[in-house]
């Protein structure tokens, strides 16, 4: 068995949304059945609505933060669902991709 | 579980849509000025008051009859009017049309609609008796479970939240059974004991479809918009060690619609808009027709007459009156600002004085910059330091910085290293002493019948001192016999005993705060003292206290970020290292920190123990001066304050005044350049400065943080006292007379019941019937490339909602010997040219 086969698969989602946003979306992905997050504040970019400037020296809020989860394979489909409807009406983007993680217990 | 999230996750996601209309609500102890339709700045500004009339049932403008006040004062013309039409209209305003023998533009008929045609009559919209009595019963509710922390009697099942508290109750609630029903009372106990399940049955058992239900849901989270704001304020602006009552917003929505649908009463759509009343229609018709024709009128005339009044509610009428209103105050301060910046004078100045940015800065800087050589400078009163402060005895941190900004931070007041020991355990110890009798006073109003027996047996002390009080107010009680002290700011000091709780800055971070702080400002050489000078505002008996601090410091006394900036500036090791970046500050220079107290005018010097000794003599002249610039500041204020003038110094320590100043009523600009434009002007404390200068910031890092922060909280603080002073029952807080504190320094009520009051007091944007605040948007007025405004609007979203939207207004000139440009909302640059030929330079606020 090789080291790659040892890990386990599971679901990876990252949202990005303006840093006003992120309580949000952290209580969703909590109340989706996610066990933790990592944020990243002040990403920088190009995407739909323009260019989108990085870190701001004395605004957390406007700047763009990503969210990033992971999440059993059988629990993305409440996190897909939740955060596709708190983005009707709201900037962002979010990615749902398969990764693989070596501590499962931790995510589920 | 993984179908029941799958049912829910959407539904939370939809709560939280909902929540998003409703503006945070700071808690009063640290009262922040907000947008109330801060939730609706994703539209434009018109589009969001249309929604806000719908939704909270609101005024979102001044009445017409205001309007038609202000231009009888001639505070609106003909010109200003006729611009703001023909701006809506831009293709079909110049057409021209015969009327009773008169030629007359579609724009003229509109303005003679605006000047004389009747008025629908005007009224607030009262909730219906369902809402209200839910209303008083949620509101009962929320203020029982915030004061709980505090009340002798626990509320059973508070640890795990407001929903989960109120199902236990409900069910053994007569009260609820008598108000509501059995029926109700039967079908609510049937609910879920947990909020996003109870709430989903509820919007079930009511039969809301799910794309019905994000709609439906901001409807029902409106209506308290006080408890809602300070619900959102908890879930996603609180510090992470917030001590207070704490509300969740799912929780007081899941409450609020499982009694609504149990009840068989859930609203589904906004109330609509009132249809013109046809006879008031006919009305302005006639009063156009008299206006303008000098004979009879053709049928075809008064038809063209009707379809044009017609697609003129009273709503777009009003606002046309706000853009020429607006029209008038533009056209006041561009015409003060024309004149070629002159640029600083070549001799360097004796002290240059950096204060906050608060309008309230800009008086006092014009009368102390007329005393000597002195330069002033403005930038957010918090100077660049986003930390928290605890006070020497204190083992509470509070933020001393704007609300965008998370404190990076803790920096604790510590004893000077020369203080005597005997003055600081002394005074540690008083200190303990006056907070244990605090916390037996609070523990005496808890218990049943034991606040008599204290009346009792300590009337005799405090009667008289209250009669002294409030026969002769002025001398309040202070703290006596403070050692010297210091911010503990470099991580290389420690106090032994607290390590754990201050982080205190590397000297790299004091090296980018202090070249952050002269670089924004365009500070490139340095007097031998320069004065960082914070403010704060000494009220008593005066639960909004906070809302008269520094707002850039998080509504708290800006004095500490002073002390704390002041200190990082003079030390040698954070020089050192900004003169490898090509700042280089003086060995002779030193930053002597100082607070205004804007209630009295004082300017206190802080840590002058810390001043060297050939600094003394300057810095004694500095005081004097300042001391005149204060007494003359003050009768400038006792001009525009109601009351005696002769008092208006000492109505912070009057426990009886509801109005101890002014606060930023009246702001309505936000000037970012050098000091030079503005010079000399009087700008009747309406403006917001923030020094700037374009030439040492070519990669407009620092115009940059200007537009999306300060020019953001300034946004902020005008469409306060906008929304405050256009409809202070919705959006203010009412008449401060009938304030009851709830929740220890949650907010107030108004009486004894009702919503949380949001917003300002009536006092702080009126005095009886006449207003102290003229409601306009924010003009900023920009010195800088406009390429680089550009720029910086397109790469932030939120600035760009603001610009666009014209939540505020924007001009700008690239250079000091251009004229100014106004911004259009599609993003091109017009020169800009006077209404009127010659326009007022007077932008003073006379009370309307």
């Amino acid at each position: 068995m090789s080291e790659w086969d040892s890990l386990t698969k599971m679901a990876k989602i990252e949202v990005v949304v303006d840093g006003g946003d992120v309580p949000a979306v952290r209580e969703l992905l909590l109340a989706a059945g996610a066990t933790g997050y990592t944020s990243v504040d002040g990403v920088s970019g190009l995407g739909h609505h323009g260019q989108h400037q990085g870190r701001l020296l004395f605004n957390d809020r406007s700047s763009l933060s990503m969210v990033i989860s992971v999440v059993p394979l059988d629990q993305v489909e409440p996190v897909i669902a939740g955060v596709r409807q708190l983005l009707q009406d709201r900037h962002g983007v979010f990615f749902v991709s398969e990764t693989n993680v070596s501590r499962p217990e931790y995510f589920a | 579980m993984s179908e029941q999230r799958i049912d829910l996750a959407p539904l939370l996601a939809q709560v939280q849509q909902a929540g998003s209309v409703v503006a945070p609500y700071w808690p009063v102890s640290s009262f922040v000025a907000v947008n109330p339709l801060g939730g609706l700045e994703h539209l434009r500004f018109e589009e969001a008051t249309a929604s806000a009339r719908s939704l909270y049932g609101a005024q979102t403008h001044l009445s017409l009859a205001d309007y038609r006040a202000e231009y009888a004062l001639g505070r609106i013309t003909d010109a200003e009017l006729l611009s703001a039409i023909t701006k809506a209209n831009p293709a079909g305003a110049g057409a021209a049309l015969q009327l009773g023998g008169a030629s007359v533009t579609v724009a003229e008929i509109i303005m003679f609609d605006l000047l004389s045609g009747p008025i629908t009559p005007e009224g607030a919209t009262e909730p219906d008796s369902f809402t209200q009595s839910l209303n008083s019963y949620l509101s009962t509710w929320c203020a029982t479970y915030v004061d709980s922390d505090t009340a002798a009697w626990a509320l059973p099942d508070k640890e795990d939240g407001f929903f989960a508290a109120w199902r236990s109750a409900v069910e053994v609630d007569r009260g609820f059974t008598k108000l509501f029903g059995e029926e109700t009372a039967v079908q609510v106990a049937a609910v879920a004991h947990q909020p996003l399940l109870a709430l989903q049955q509820s919007l079930d058992n009511a039969n809301i479809a799910d794309s019905d239900r994000a709609e439906v849901l901001q409807l029902l989270a409106v209506k308290l918009p006080g408890w809602a704001g300070y619900a959102r304020w908890c879930d996603e602006w609180a510090p992470a060690d917030h001590r207070g009552p704490s509300l969740k917003f799912l929780d007081l929505l899941a409450v609020r619609v499982v009694i609504e649908s149990a009840a068989g009463q859930i609203q589904r759509h906004a109330s609509t808009q009132p249809m013109n009343d046809v006879t008031v229609e006919k009305a302005r018709i006639d009063a156009v027709i008299r206006s303008v024709a000098d004979g009879p009128v053709t049928d075809g005339q008064r038809a063209a007459v009707a379809e044009i009044i017609q697609n003129h509610s009273d709503d777009d009428r009003r606002h046309l009156w706000l853009q020429a209103h607006e029209r008038n105050f533009h056209d006041r301060l561009l015409g003060k600002l024309q004149r070629v910046d002159p640029g600083r004078p070549e001799a360097g100045p004796d002290a240059q004085m950096v204060m906050c940015i608060d309008v309230r800065s800009e008086g006092l800087r014009h009368q102390f910059e007329a005393l000597g050589s002195y330069d002033t400078y403005g930038f957010a009163g918090f100077f660049g330091v986003p930390v928290r402060w605890r006070p020497l005895g204190s083992d509470l941190g509070e933020a001393r910085c704007p609300v965008l900004v998370s404190p990076r931070h803790e920096i604790a007041e510590v004893p000077a290293s020369n203080a005597p020991i005997g003055e600081v355990e002394g005074f540690l110890g008083r200190a303990a002493a006056a907070s244990a009798a605090q916390r037996a006073l609070h523990d005496t109003k808890k218990h049943l019948g034991a606040p008599f027996a204290f009346a009792e047996a300590s009337g005799w002390l405090t009667g008289p001192l209250a009669a002294a009080r409030t026969l002769k107010p002025g001398k309040g009680l202070r703290a006596k016999n403070k050692p010297d002290t210091a911010p503990a700011v470099d991580d290389r000091v420690s106090n032994p005993s607290a390590p754990s709780l201050i982080s205190g800055l590397s000297l790299q971070e004091q090296s980018l705060f202090a070249e952050a702080i002269v670089r924004t400002i365009g500070l490139h050489e340095f007097a031998p003292i320069v004065v960082l000078c914070g403010h704060a505002s000494a009220t008593v008996n005066n639960p909004h206290a906070s809302s008269l601090d520094c707002g850039a410091c998080g509504g708290a006394p800006g004095g500490p970020s002073a002390r704390i900036a002041s200190a990082i500036l003079n030390e040698p090791d954070v020089r050192a290292n900004l003169a490898t970046n090509g700042v280089e500050i003086p060995d002779t220079t030193w930053f002597v920190p100082a607070e205004h107290d804007t209630v009295s005018d004082v300017i206190t010097i802080l840590d002058p123990e810390l001043i060297p000794s050939h600094h003394a003599d300057a810095v004694t002249k500095l005081q004097a001066d300042l001391a005149t610039a204060g007494a003359q500041n003050s009768i400038a204020r006792a001009a525009r304050l109601p009351g005696n003038p002769a008092n208006v110094r000492d109505r912070g320590n009057d426990w009886a005044q509801v109005r101890p100043e002014w606060g930023l009523a009246g702001n309505a600009a936000f000037v970012v350049g050098p000091r030079s434009i503005t010079q000399e002007l009087d700008l009747s404390s309406r403006v917001f400065l923030h020094s700037y200068d374009a030439n040492s910031d070519p990669d407009e890092v620092a115009l940059e943080t200007i537009m999306t922060a300060p020019l953001v909280v300034a946004q902020w603080i005008s469409s306060q006292y906008y929304f405050s002073t256009v409809d202070n029952d919705v959006f203010g807080a009412g008449d401060k007379m009938l304030h009851n504190p709830v929740g220890g320094t949650v907010g107030v009520l108004r009486g004894d019941g009702g919503d949380l009051a949001i917003g300002l007091p009536l006092q702080s944007t009126s005095a009886g019937d006449r207003r102290g605040h003229d409601p306009l948007r924010l003009m900023a007025v920009i010195q800088a490339p406009l390429e680089r405004i550009e720029a910086i609007i397109a790469r932030n979203t939120g600035l760009r909602q603001l610009v666009e939207g014209e939540w505020i207004h924007l001009a700008g000139r690239s250079h000091g010997h251009e004229p100014w440009s106004i911004r259009t909302p599609a993003g091109t640059w017009e020169t800009w040219q006077p209404a009127t030929e010659t326009p007022s330079e007077d932008i003073s606020l006379e009370l309307a």
